[in-house]
């Protein structure tokens, strides 16, 4: 029972006025003088046991009248049994997120959710609106029935879904049916990384359900990355484990071939183990592979797909006066069989290294020339290659260089190193059209940009004009620029969670799953990516131009749960309740269309009272018998 | 207020405080007995005995038969002739004058001594027109007025006189009073009580019983205020005996069952008591004719031989 006006309960206080009458009765100042006074004493005496009973009795009844006013003045509601309710717009937010999958006591946990939705259900009636909200975003209202074959036909999602937004969404159609209760029923497993920002639900009633029961110890392959991108052709799966406790059985497949498998041990102290596992393929062109580990309780998250690019080794023609640094790096690079050293610059599928005045096709990786002089017949040569970028003022004086890497796809090149200063560097001025990445800054210029076919750096690759030669991350950049992002246009991987949004890449048309030649044609920039965890292949045309990697959120293998109190403060409403028993949950569903005002049965209640307190000092019929006594 | 022409007739029918305010005593007890005495179908009795005792005025109601017709017609004065049989039933009225009497629950009503003092006037004036002899004993803590029984009609105006005299004690003896009216009466007779019997039970009924076991016819005439019946104030206060100074305070509303119930069970009592001890008893209400209990006096009268 709760009040509407609680201030009014106050006026309770007046039932110490009876009360006090009835225990200061005795300390009476008006006198009487009464002849029969020794009636009035021998009535005391002789029926004290019953007078002090109705004195009692009328105390209470006293009480109990004022107490019955000043509830009937507070305006109570209270939910009453049989009461029914009224007209409630109900709307139903399953969570159905992967880690809803998960097999608690031998069933899956969303199993347990969808019954608890389903006997929620069961209490609508004719006049409720009802809606059901997945955690995918998935709306769906009409009958009851409608709604209840909804809920039997949902399946859990392959990643996290958004339940905030469901949550939010929810509350929107509650408050939107214009009906006297509004009411969100939210069912979900209390998945902490699920509930990590809170929610505003405003005045609608939310009622929470949350498994109550533990989650189970999972193990999860969390990340599955081909390191680098390009293998030309050699690389590494990089892989990290999620699970403590229990070692466990993996396998590590390249194009539907076995690359490795083996016992992850279970680790000591942290939760997650990486494996780093080299192959060289003998595929070539974009291929899908994934690591898989033994099944547990979670099966969603035991499969994690990578996507790769297979190639030759790209052949390198690096100029003379490219600088110590540079070519040191090559060496260092055809040494390890990553590279070949072309015979000339001309020849498909080479790679020029070099001044930019000195180089003469793409791709190429340049710089400006040592010599000013020479930087007019560079900006020249630029322009000669189809390059957007010309070299402008030298820039003088030591400045900080920072990594900006601006693409929405890893196509290679980033800079990854810290301590790297400019001390001599060139203007970089964009000239003409075409689509470039800028990889460095130095202050709020760019100092390191690619765009199709080239990487331009703003400073000579030498001590004299930067620090970044001599810094470890040097040789690998190189590495990555010449093998990852200019050996070939392979196009690059996205990695997206299921139905998260995409960018299209390089203009690609349409997705081709892996292991399929069935397409699903790209319509916008912005798409949706598939809710099956897989890998796809961007196409344009006929040619693989990338690849799109689905895997689920590495957070939802965490299935550590929020305890009620800390769920319940996850949402910022006025009317918020959480349950851990799907009963109670149950019971407090439609509670405040079922609140029925208590005004009325209150003041019949003083009412009643003040009509027993009449029938208690009323003494007529005792009159009446008497004046039967005495003659007439 | 009644007309003069009611009064004539049937003054005993009245609203006794309004009666009351017209004239004193003996007039009130002159037109309630004359009232009274009209309203009587005539009595069977044919009772006066041969045996002259003496001459008196006639009075409304005297049986013509007994006017002294020579004188009526040698002096012109209407007598009638009084037998000495007559005279044989002595009666005495016990009067209770003390305290509590003077009490009433109503301006508008009597108190139960005026409305006690008028009933004893008017009782005293019927029977010596029905050639009683009449005595009156007043008493509160003690004695306080003993008037031998007599018939003769001065002897009426002797016993109203007495009816002024004092009272208000904080006791009543009615044991004391019953004894000394039997000393007064020797023969047996009639013996009436006038009293709000706010005393012992035990006292009155063994002189009632002192009185019966020598003869004596007993009539108590119990006299309530209505306001000591009902209870009928309100709210919370603090009732003081007049006579006793007993101190009860109470909440009437809550009480007032109970009183009730207590009073019905004392009045049970004192019927029985009285009824055990030979004796007939009867409650009055000083709002009620002085008609109803002078019945009930004349009724008593009229069992006797």
């Amino acid at each position: 029972m709760s009040f509407l006006a609680p201030l009014w309960l106050a006026l309770a206080g007046a039932a110490a006025v009876p009360l006090l009458i009835h225990l200061l009765r005795r300390r009476i100042g008006v006198r009487v003088e009464f002849p029969a006074a020794r009636y009035l004493a021998r009535a005391e005496r002789e029926h004290s046991r019953r007078l002090r009973l109705r004195n009692l009795l009328l105390m209470v009844v006293r009480v109990l009248a004022v107490l019955c006013v000043a509830l009937a003045a507070a305006r109570p509601v209270a939910r009453l049994a049989g009461a029914g309710h009224a007209p409630t717009a109900l709307a139903i937010v399953l969570d159905n997120s992967l880690s809803t999958a998960a097999v608690v006591n031998g069933r899956p946990v969303l199993d347990r959710l969808k019954a608890a939705a389903l006997a929620a259900l069961a209490d609508a009636t004719g006049e409720d609106r009802v809606w059901l909200v997945t955690a995918d975003g998935r709306v769906g209202g009409g009958s009851v029935a409608t709604v209840r074959a909804m809920i039997e036909r949902t399946e859990p999602l392959a990643g996290a879904g958004r339940l905030g937004d469901a949550v939010t969404r929810a509350a929107s159609l509650a408050r939107s049916a214009g009906l006297g209760g509004r009411q969100v029923a939210v069912l979900t497993d209390g998945q902490a990384s699920t509930w990590q920002r809170s929610v505003a639900v405003g005045d609608v009633h939310v009622s929470v359900y949350s498994a109550d029961s533990a989650p189970p110890e999972n193990h999860a392959v969390v990340a599955a990355t081909a390191r680098p991108g390009h293998w030309t052709p050699r690389g590494a799966v990089a892989t990290r484990l999620l699970g403590r406790g229990d070692s466990v059985a993996y396998r590590i497949l390249i194009a539907g071939r076995t690359l490795a498998r083996g016992i992850a041990p279970a680790p000591r102290d942290t939760l997650s183990s990486d494996l780093l596992v080299s192959a060289a393929p003998p595929e070539r062109g974009w291929v899908a592979g994934s690591v898989e580990l033994a099944p547990d309780e979670l099966r969603g998250d035991d499969v994690r797909h990578f996507a790769l690019w297979v190639g030759p080794a790209p052949s390198l023609a690096v100029a003379d006066d490219a600088g110590p640094f540079v070519l040191g790096a090559v060496d260092a690079l055809v040494q390890s069989g990553r590279a070949t050293r072309a015979a000339g610059p001309g020849g498909s599928g080479v790679v020029s290294v070099g001044p930019a005045d000195r180089v003469t096709r793409l791709p190429a990786l340049l710089a400006p020339p040592a010599d000013p002089v020479r930087l007019g017949a560079a900006n020249r040569a630029l322009e000669r290659l189809g390059v957007p970028w010309r070299f402008g003022a030298p820039r003088r004086g030591e400045t900080a260089v920072r990594s900006t890497d601006s693409s929405g796809a890893d196509a290679g090149g980033a800079l990854h190193a810290r301590d790297v200063a400019a001390s001599l560097r060139y203007v970089l001025i964009p000239s003409g059209a075409g689509a470039s990445d800028t990889l460095a800054a130095a202050g709020r210029e760019p100092w390191i940009v690619g765009g199709a076919g080239y990487v331009l750096v703003a400073s000579p690759l030498d001590v004299s004009a930067t620090t970044f030669p001599i810094r470890a991350a040097f040789v690998p950049w190189v590495a990555e620029v010449l093998t990852q992002r200019l050996a070939s246009d392979a196009g690059a991987v996205v990695a997206a969670a299921p139905g998260g949004l995409v960018e299209r890449l390089s203009d690609a048309d349409a997705l081709e799953p892996a292991g399929s030649v069935e397409r699903i044609p790209i319509a916008e920039d912005r798409f949706a990516a598939p809710a099956r965890p897989g890998v796809y292949f961007f196409v344009r045309g006929t040619r693989r131009a990338g690849a799109l990697v689905v895997n689920p959120e590495p957070e939802e293998s965490l299935l550590a749960r929020l305890d009620r109190r800390e769920l319940a403060r996850r949402f910022e409403g006025q009317q918020v309740a959480v349950f851990g028993d799907v009963a109670a949950w149950h019971d407090a569903l439609f509670t405040t269309a079922a609140r029925r005002p208590l005004l009325l049965p209150f003041l019949i209640g003083a009412l009643v009272a003040l009509l027993v307190e009449s029938l208690l000092t009323w003494s007529g019929p005792r009159a009446s018998a008497g004046r039967a006594l005495v003659a007439g | 207020m009644p007309p003069a022409a009611a009064l004539a007739t049937r003054a005993d029918l009245f609203d006794p405080a309004s009666l009351a305010a017209l004239g004193r005593i003996e007039l009130i007890a002159r037109w309630v007995v004359d009232g009274f005495i009209t309203g009587l179908h005539r009595s069977p009795r044919k009772g006066f005995s041969v045996e002259f005792a003496e001459f008196r005025p006639y009075m409304p109601g005297d049986d013509p038969r007994y006017v002294d017709w020579k004188i009526v017609a040698r002096a012109d004065r209407w007598v009638v002739k009084q037998f000495e049989e007559e005279t044989n039933l002595r009666a005495t009225v016990v009067l209770d004058v003390s305290r509590s009497m003077q009490w009433s629950g109503s301006p508008a009503r009597l108190t139960k001594l005026a409305y006690a003092e008028r009933l004893a006037a008017a009782i005293a004036l019927l029977l010596i027109r029905q050639r009683d002899a009449v005595g009156l004993i007043r008493f509160d803590e003690a004695v306080r007025t003993s008037i031998p029984p007599r018939a003769r009609s001065a002897h009426w105006r002797r016993i109203v006189a007495a009816l002024d005299g004092p009272a208000g004690g904080r006791d009543s003896r009615a044991g004391e009073a019953l004894a000394q009216t039997a000393r007064l009466i020797r023969r047996p007779g009639m013996i009436v009580l006038i009293s709000d019997l706010l005393m012992d039970v035990a006292d009155v009924d063994r002189a009632v019983r002192a009185l019966r076991a020598v003869g004596h016819d007993v009539t108590v005439l119990h006299l309530m205020d209505p306001a000591e019946r009902d209870l009928p104030m309100a709210g919370e206060a603090l009732f003081v005996d007049p006579e006793s100074g007993l101190e009860v305070p109470a909440s009437v509303g809550d009480v007032r069952g109970a009183y009730r119930a207590t009073v019905e069970a004392a009045l049970a009592e004192w019927r029985e008591t009285i009824a055990a001890a030979g004796g007939a008893f009867e409650t009055f209400l000083t709002d009620q004719p002085f008609g109803v209990p002078l019945r009930r006096a004349f009724a008593a009268r009229q069992k006797l031989p």
